[in-house]
């Protein structure tokens, strides 16, 4: 409940006390890398007391494919996000979505969508070439966005909407890359900026699936319309569609943004006459020498998706919403170490660094892997975007109700001070783009880019 | 002797700006009025509890101080002119709006800030009130430090309303603007607001009772209201 220091700053002492009850359970021996809010189950006899929802936040969601679906389902399980409105121009996904969110009105045109003024906040889940018109019209009309990444196909595009989110500053933007908001991601964050790695020398990222990526439709016009994945005029490919999520994580990590990515790309299984390649490889070469290799495929599934940080110290994998620290026999014991759960990777053994890992009950054969965070990445992203909705609005009609409209400046500049929740704004979301955009460009030309610093400035 | 019209014009339009200002007008006579300003003012709430002490901030205080006319903050000077046996009479209105009083935890602070909303009953009683009608200053004052009086008023929170006294200080921060500083120790339950006790992990972390209640309001003079067209 005290003071912060610099988020940007870490070292390992305050990362102990920053985690007020790790620094509590040293004291007790036994330490519990975990942030307060999750450390005990919900249904147990000592469970925490529930956080009460924040106000609730109208919302309407554009595009209604399976995604779309995926985010209507997500906003049933939040306690304070009813769906008043959902969009889609193609009549069975527009069917679809009224069955996913029953009380919503359905619209066709994202235009009337934006017209219903009990709508507050927009998921914009389109394919993304169609997300600039869109997030432009519903920021013009007032709603806060969440918009899906990459935010567009071009750079230009995308700093298109960067700036008009910059401009809105009574509006939330949030760019879909569901890391930035995850609990276990902020966790774990301060811990490998705290030095745990050592020296940073490599970092390493998949994303594997063996999935075609093709749609079919009756309507050949429609089929096309769906496969705009495959057509390289209108995807930003697997580091687009896919790998951004990945790069976003490490170079947030990292704390570090690359300077070159040289990329390659095939297409080895799925050549039914799309011009997207089904398998790629970037290099991301940062100015301390130290490289991300990040590699996604549509023609094998194994491993699934997954980042390595790769230090002098120790290595971390991270998969889903757990991670495991493997240490260098030649680096420094921490004490918590002892008590944290193990786990055997082929030869290695990983210290886990999720919550509970350390808790003597979590020990030996009895012992549940489970995760502290049931949700889904996408819960936990939306649930920012709602709890900072609900803020914005409260300080924005607070302020108003107390001093005026007449001077915008002091509302910006009050705005500026609130403490948001945790998640991706418009500045993340352009930097991730760009790295997809040009990780793409770089993957399908076979060659090396420089990554300029104007790319990623307004 | 008659005087050319040309020159009588500008004659005449200057007794008649004479004449303006020497006659008291209207607004010198109002009260002088400063009113919140939407910068540089914090109320921080601080409390204990079982785990730790906490600390709670909010960046909007609005409202006004009415002086009687003639009233003028100068830290120089070792009284201040409108005190009426040692008392100022002013008007004190002020509104905190509690949903805008924000957590500085690192981890979820909307957590602290609902369960506070929740135990000081938001949605019916969304502002903290506070009233008071007149400042006793304190003395001597000692000259190029700020005015320091004591006040007591009517402090509503959650919907019940107590006579509170506490010291505050008034500095004139510019020409037209003060800043009114002071702090006050409240008991939540003296205001039917029963302390929070959460699960937060480690055991029940119970709030204690007693909180400090500190703030620093800036107001700026309101410019006199131009006279009445007739």
């Amino acid at each position: 409940m005290n003071k912060k220091e610099s988020p940007e700053e870490f070292n390992r002492r305050d990362f102990l006390k920053n985690t007020s009850l790790a620094a509590l359970g040293a004291m007790a021996s036994c330490v519990e890398l975990c942030p307060a809010s999750t450390a005990r189950a919900a249904d147990s006899p000592d469970a925490l007391t529930p956080a009460p929802p924040g106000p609730p936040v109208n919302y309407g969601v554009i595009g209604a494919g399976a995604w779309g679906r995926e985010i209507l389902t997500t906003l049933a399980q939040l306690p304070n996000t009813p769906v008043v409105a959902v969009c889609e121009h193609f009549p069975a996904g527009l069917l679809r979505a009224g069955e996913a969110a029953p009380k919503a009105e359905r619209f066709d045109d994202y235009q009337k969508l934006l017209g219903k003024k009990e709508v507050q906040a927009v998921v914009v889940a389109t394919p993304t070439h169609q997300h600039l018109d869109i997030v432009l019209a519903a920021l013009a009309a007032g709603k806060h966005v969440y918009c899906e990444a990459p935010l567009a196909n071009s750079i230009a595009d995308a700093k298109s909407i960067a700036r008009a989110a910059q401009s809105a500053f009574k509006l939330v933007f949030q760019a879909g890359l569901q890391e930035r908001a995850h609990p276990q991601r902020h966790f774990l964050r301060p811990f490998i900026r705290s030095g745990a790695l050592g020296r940073n020398v490599l970092a390493r990222a998949q994303w594997h699936k063996k999935t075609s990526w093709a749609r079919t439709s009756a309507a050949a016009a429609r089929e096309k319309e769906l496969n705009w994945r495959l057509r390289q005029a209108t995807s930003t490919g697997l580091m687009g569609e896919n790998c951004i999520h990945l790069l976003d994580a490490v170079t947030w990590f990292l704390g570090a943004r690359p300077a070159a990515v040289t990329g390659f790309s095939s297409l080895l299984l799925w050549d039914d006459g799309r011009d997207v390649p089904d398998t790629v490889q970037a290099v991301f070469e940062f100015a301390d020498g130290a490289r991300l290799i990040c590699d996604a495929t549509l023609c094998n599934s194994f491993d699934a998706q997954y980042e390595m940080y790769y230090g002098t110290d120790s290595a971390i994998l991270v998969r889903e919403s757990k991670a495991w620290q493997f240490k260098e026999v030649d680096s420094p014991l921490l004490e918590w170490e002892v008590y944290a759960r193990k786990e055997t990777f082929g030869a290695e053994t990983g210290i886990s660094l999720v919550a509970n890992a350390s808790k003597q009950t979590a020990q030996g054969k009895n012992a549940v892997a489970a995760s502290p965070y049931p949700n889904s990445p996408l819960y936990y992203a939306l649930q920012a975007f709602t709890d900072n909705v609900g803020s914005i609005n409260a300080e924005v009609e607070e302020f108003i109700s107390s001093f005026g409209e007449d001077d915008p400046q002091a509302l910006r500049d009050h705005l500026a001070t609130l403490k948001r929740q945790p998640a991706a704004g418009w500045k993340e979301g352009l930097e991730a783009t760009v790295l997809a955009i040009k990780a793409n460009e770089a993957a399908l030309a076979r060659q090396k880019i420089e990554l300029k610093k104007e790319f990623f400035e307004l | 002797m008659n005087t050319p019209i040309d020159r009588q014009v500008p004659c005449l339009l200057a007794a008649l700006a004479l004449l303006a200002c020497a006659a008291p007008s209207r607004s010198a006579d109002a009260p002088i009025r400063f009113q919140a300003t939407p910068k540089d003012s914090l109320v921080l709430i601080q409390g204990t509890s079982t785990l730790h002490d906490w600390e709670m901030k909010g960046p909007i205080i609005s409202g006004f101080v009415e002086f009687p006319p003639g009233v003028r903050f100068d830290t120089n000077q070792t009284t201040l002119p409108g005190l009426k046996d040692g008392k100022l009479p002013a008007t004190v209105k002020a509104s905190i709006p509690v949903r805008t009083i924000r957590s500085e935890a690192d981890v979820r602070p909307e957590y602290m800030e609902r369960l506070m909303q929740e135990a000081m009953k938001e949605t019916n009683f969304a502002r903290i009130e506070y009233r008071a009608a007149e400042l006793v200053m304190q003395t001597p004052h000692a000259p190029g430090q700020p005015f320091a009086f004591d006040v007591q008023g009517d402090l509503a929170i959650a919907g019940v309303t107590n006579k509170v006294a506490f010291p505050v200080t008034i500095l004139p921060v510019e020409p037209d603007k003060i800043k009114i500083h002071g702090q006050a120790k409240l008991k939540m339950t003296a205001y039917g607001v029963t302390p929070p006790a959460p699960n937060f992990g480690l055991g029940l972390m119970k709030c204690g009772d007693d909180i400090i209640i500190i703030f620093d309001w800036t107001l700026q003079q309101k410019p006199p209201a131009p006279a009445a067209a007739k």
